[in-house]
């Protein structure tokens, strides 16, 4: 294919629209049961909203006027129905006590940022060695390299990042002191809240080795990139061993089939076939476990978060949960779920243009 | 042929099972299944040799020295542990070997009660169809929409905190009863496409009997495999959500629980056993059950593994 030829493929809809309407009108009944799901939690959760806002302290009279502030004392459907139309709108209120009246959109909006970046950090590790890790790993099938990949795998999906996490910490931090034990940043500088771009003032993106790029603070991007080392490392060994097993399982058996052997039989090279026919078709199943995984992997973000002190959306909704903010939990909950979702989504996209038999 | 087996005994009966002896040629699976075994002796062990009051209460103003090294570790006073002391002067080699029994208990639990219910559910869905399935897929949908250790997070602000570990199992339990659901929904849709389910119920046989003795059978096998993978997953998750303080209670000597108190009192004092020796039970008995899964599930027919994954 020539430069034309690939500018031409990249302007015609890769996956015909239709298909990604169909996907989006799907997504509307399961968030639907997700969000009464989420209500349905929180209300059976114990403790007394009221309470937790005012303190054991607070006169009856106090108590009672916050319930029906909060509209607890109203018809349980008609708390249920203002949920649905808040959660819809992205509005979960004020935080009881983490966040005390900030709303959980700025808590969110806040801590989101670090929660990803770990997160697209960890995951891109994982991509670029678990795929290649894989694939050599199925090529040389029963080789040396073949059995300390898939030993090194097995370890990485058994060892807990819980324990990982606090031996990297001992190790770096306490004994060797090359790597700082938490936090983002070191404490002695400090990011303003917006960047200038052409004289205009944009709001920064949240994402800390992002923002210190857009600031052109070097110092402050090497501290940053310092810090979330060790961190991305943890994520990033759990998910690249969770890929490379996945690609060669797959890759093993994508290179038994019939038009391997018949693209081998028209002259075409080793290397080429694994590439242009075996990877492609390999690939397909393993999208859909990089997508699976992705839950997964926030929940590992979450323990990442609690071992490195890190303040994101993970150590947020532990604390959220510990101090019974259910606004925030009810937020931070609902905020995983649908990150989750479009991540599936997108997957179930990229999944259809490998394999466009899907699309019927 | 019967007799022939008998005559060759239990050996011979393990061979005339293809997948059996394909599961003991392959290495791997056997260091799994030797892992487990010896965990599970491990876990008896400590489970009729200790007294768990003993083990969650604390040991201050007894001889045993508060956050002691391991023994072996450099002169060594009479008093010392082989795996140290935790900030309560509790012995961490007892405490490590019990975690082994509250781990595999809850394990087991957990794991059996979710396959249980999702197999049910799974074959139910698959053979009404319609309406029924539906209901029940849907919101098998709904609970997978939620990452699995958060949906376990918010499930775990429900239940009163004095009910342990307990409410870490029930949580757990809604968490990987759909994936199970699914796996065998799928698994018994295929067999029901097979002719012989058809001639059952053209003889009259009824809807619990081609269920059980029919359509059950036949998903045992990516059902086993999917068990035990999940044993290694559910034994993980248990440890996190104590780990982040939603499971065993204070004092219990569960693993993550060992850990969580790892982080807070050694990872700046530098007493590393605080975390490596229950961080290491931990990943040892998971390596042994995903040593094992990943051997049983070579030792299906390949073309399983879509079902399993």
């Amino acid at each position: 294919m020539n430069w034309t030829q690939f500018l031409f493929r990249l302007a015609e809809p890769v996956v015909p629209p239709r298909f990604v309407i169909k996907r989006l009108l799907l997504l509307i009944p399961v968030l639907f049961g997700v969000a009464s799901v989420v209500f349905a939690i929180l209300h059976l959760a114990p403790g007394d909203p009221a309470v937790i806002i005012a303190g054991q302290r607070a006169s009856a009279e106090q108590l009672e006027q916050i319930r029906v502030e909060l509209g607890l004392r109203r018809p349980l459907w008609e708390q249920y129905l203002t949920f649905l139309w808040d959660a819809a709108r992205f509005d979960f209120g004020q935080s009881y006590s983490i966040s005390r009246g900030n709303s959980v959109r700025s808590v969110i909006s806040d801590r989101l940022p670090i929660t990803l970046e770990l997160a697209i950090y960890g995951q891109a590790a994982g991509i670029l060695l678990g795929l290649p890790l894989g694939i050599i790993s199925a090529v040389k099938q029963d080789s040396l390299t073949d059995h300390v990949t898939r030993i090194g795998a097995l370890t990485g999906i058994s060892v807990p990042i819980f324990w990982s996490g606090p031996l990297l910490i001992l190790l770096f931090s306490t004994y060797l002191d090359v790597f700082p034990t938490s936090g983002r940043i070191a404490s002695t500088l400090f990011l303003p809240d917006t960047w200038t771009l052409f004289g205009r003032e944009l709001p920064l993106t949240g994402m800390i080795t992002v923002d210190t790029i857009l600031l052109g603070n070097t110092e402050a991007f090497l501290s940053a990139a310092h810090h979330l080392f060790l961190p991305a490392v943890v994520i990033g060994v759990y998910s690249t061993a969770l890929i490379s097993r996945m690609m060669r399982s797959s890759m093993l058996e994508v290179i038994r089939q019939d038009y391997i052997r018949t693209a081998r039989a028209k002259g075409q090279g080793a290397k080429i076939t694994l590439m242009k026919h075996g990877f492609r078709n390999a690939l397909i199943p393993v999208v859909t476990v990089i997508g699976i995984q992705f839950g997964t992997l926030l929940g590992g973000a979450v323990l990442t978060e609690t071992v490195f002190g890190i303040n994101g959306m993970g150590l947020t909704i532990v604390t959220a949960i510990g101090v019974s903010d259910y606004p925030v939990v009810q937020g931070t909950v609902l905020t995983f779920a649908l990150l989750f979702t479009l991540v599936n989504l997108f997957v179930d996209v990229t999944y259809s243009y490998l394999d466009p038999r899907i699309q019927q | 042929m019967s007799t022939d087996t008998e005559t060759r005994g239990t050996l011979g009966r393990l061979r005339a099972s293809p997948f059996l002896a394909d599961l003991l040629t392959n290495r791997l699976a056997v260091v799994g299944l030797t892992i487990i075994l010896g965990m599970a002796a491990v876990a008896i062990y400590a489970r009729v040799t200790y007294d768990l009051g003993a083990l969650a209460g604390s040991q201050l103003g007894t001889e045993i020295a508060d956050r002691a090294p391991p023994g072996w570790l450099g002169p060594a006073p009479a008093n010392q542990q082989l795996f140290g002391t935790d900030a309560a002067a509790r012995d961490i080699y007892k405490r490590s070997l019990y975690g082994a029994w509250l781990a595999l208990k809850f394990g087991t639990i957990t794991v059996g009660t979710s396959t249980t219910v999702g197999v049910g559910l799974g074959i139910i869905a698959a053979y009404y169809g319609d309406v029924t399935d539906n209901v029940i897929m849907r919101t098998m949908d709904v609970l997978l929409a939620f990452p699995p250790l958060l949906l376990a997070l918010a499930l775990v602000a429900i239940f009163p905190r004095d009910l342990g570990l307990w409410r870490a199992v029930v949580a757990l339990v809604l968490v990987y009863t759909p994936r199970f659901a699914r796996v065998v929904r799928g698994a018994a849709l295929k067999v029901l496409e097979d002719e012989y389910v058809d001639a059952t119920v053209a003889l009259g046989a009824t809807d619990p009997r081609v269920l059980v003795r029919h359509i059950l059978p036949n998903t045992l096998a990516p059902i086993t495999v999917q068990s035990t993978l999940n044993f290694g997953l559910a034994i993980i998750d248990l440890a996190a959500l104590s780990f982040l303080g939603f499971g065993a209670q204070a004092g219990t000597p569960s693993w993550g629980l060992m850990l969580s108190r790892g982080v807070e009192n050694g990872l700046l004092t530098g007493e590393w056993w605080l975390s490596f020796f229950p961080g290491l039970f931990l990943a040892i008995t998971v390596l042994g059950f995903n040593l094992l899964g990943d051997g049983m599930r070579d030792a299906l027919d390949p073309r399983m593994r879509d079902a399993i994954d």
